[in-house]
């Protein structure tokens, strides 16, 4: 998967804008949206609410994660834990990347907010590179792992996966009675 | 996203191999040491060290491992096969002592498809071959991991100096990954950019050839 599809499937999540106009109700497939008055928030997908922002059409105000406090305290806690905490959003990064390019003078503190998804983002996959070790050194069949998002399964999944069929190859080695059938083939 | 102009065959790891597959038929081409159990009439031109018409019984010389595969028989009329010193157990045990030290590369390129080829020729010690050759794997996949996932736009040689083809495949992958993330993080994904099966056509463009 590329980042730019998890990116896509990221701006199907809902932020609170503030709009200038006024539109009736609008009825589209994935949902209803609407209305819109000048003034009063409504909820509307990230697609939409970057679209109205680059027409300056309406204001974004910050998801509630998207605090500097308790970015903090996430920073500390998925510090701490050997497990992987809650992500502050199944999306906490496409959603920081986009509201940031594009909306950040309405976000407040915008630096410290992407410096502190950032040592969030390297602390979650630093810990996902050790269970993938952990994984293959102990030769396991399953594992499961919570609180992953899809940008952290996606960044390791190529590598993984083309691994643990080397892997397997190799460990079939050890049992030569299913494959030596088919020696002399030329 | 980049898609290539051909998909290449990947090796087939393991006792198998991919006729198709490019890394395997340069691995087929790595000589073992083996030991002739019968007379080979009128092929001494294939040993250079002596000079007969024929190969007498129980030279010892080196073939490459498609001959090998080819002239082996359970039996053990024709061939017998020695290991190649880096399967023998002197080097197991430097392997699995510690697998990140070794330069694989140097120990022959590829020394998990050679590996895994050398456990058709009945030796007694192929148990023992199989699971140095999953332990070294697993001890180097760190490694690996960490190399792969973290050399940005640096010059990658020093680390994949030292690994096996199989390893360098799966450093690719894990280099195409974080490409991929670290392109979409700088906002490289969502430019327009020719791709890469276009600009290998090498076609002239308008703008050249109206000027």
């Amino acid at each position: 998967m590329d980042p730019s599809e998890v990116e896509f499937l990221a701006e199907k999540e809902f932020v609170k804008i503030i709009p200038n106009f006024s539109l009736d109700k609008i009825y589209l497939i994935g949902g209803d949206l609407g209305p819109f008055n000048p003034g009063l928030s409504a909820d509307v997908p990230v697609w939409l609410a970057l679209n109205l922002k680059q027409r300056q059409k309406c204001r974004i105000l910050p998801p509630e994660w998207m605090d500097v406090e308790k970015l903090e305290e996430m920073r500390e806690l998925e510090r701490k834990e050997d497990a992987f905490t809650p992500a502050p959003s199944p999306y906490y990064m496409e959603l920081t990347k986009l509201l940031l390019n594009h909306a950040s003078d309405n976000i407040p503190k915008a630096d410290e907010i992407r410096t502190l998804v950032k040592d969030i983002w390297d602390t979650r996959v630093a810990k996902l590179r050790l269970s993938a070790d952990s994984f293959i050194r102990q030769q396991e069949a399953h594992a499961q792992l919570d609180n992953l998002t899809l940008m952290e399964i996606n960044t390791i999944r190529e590598f993984l996966l083309d691994s643990l069929n080397c892997m397997y190859k190799l460990r079939s080695n050890l049992q030569p009675g299913a494959t030596k059938g088919q020696f002399g083939d030329y | 996203m980049d898609t290539p102009s051909y998909f290449p065959v990947p090796p087939g790891v393991g006792m198998e191999e991919n006729f198709l597959s490019l890394d395997d038929i340069l691995l087929s081409q790595e000589r073992l040491p083996v030991r002739t159990e019968c007379v080979f009439p009128r092929l001494g031109f294939l040993e250079k060290s002596s000079d007969s018409q024929d190969i007498p019984e129980g030279t010892k010389m080196e073939l490459p491992l498609w001959l090998c595969k080819g002239l082996y028989e359970k039996k053990r009329k024709v061939l017998s096969v020695e290991l190649p010193k880096i399967y023998k157990e002197g080097w197991r045990t430097v392997f699995t002592a510690d697998p990140n030290v070794v330069d694989l590369h140097k120990m022959g390129p590829y020394y998990y498809g050679l590996g895994s080829q050398m456990l058709h020729f009945d030796n007694p010690e192929n148990p023992d071959i199989a699971n140095a050759l999953l332990q070294t794997f697993i001890g180097r996949f760190r490694r690996t991991m960490d190399s792969s996932q973290n050399a940005y736009n640096e010059d990658t040689s020093v680390l994949v100096g030292r690994l096996d083809c199989l390893e360098k495949v799966l450093f690719r992958s894990g280099q195409n990954s974080l490409n991929g993330f670290q392109g979409w993080e700088k906002g490289q994904a969502a430019q327009l950019t020719a791709s890469s099966l276009v600009l290998n056509y090498r076609k002239r463009k308008l703008v050249d050839v109206q000027s």
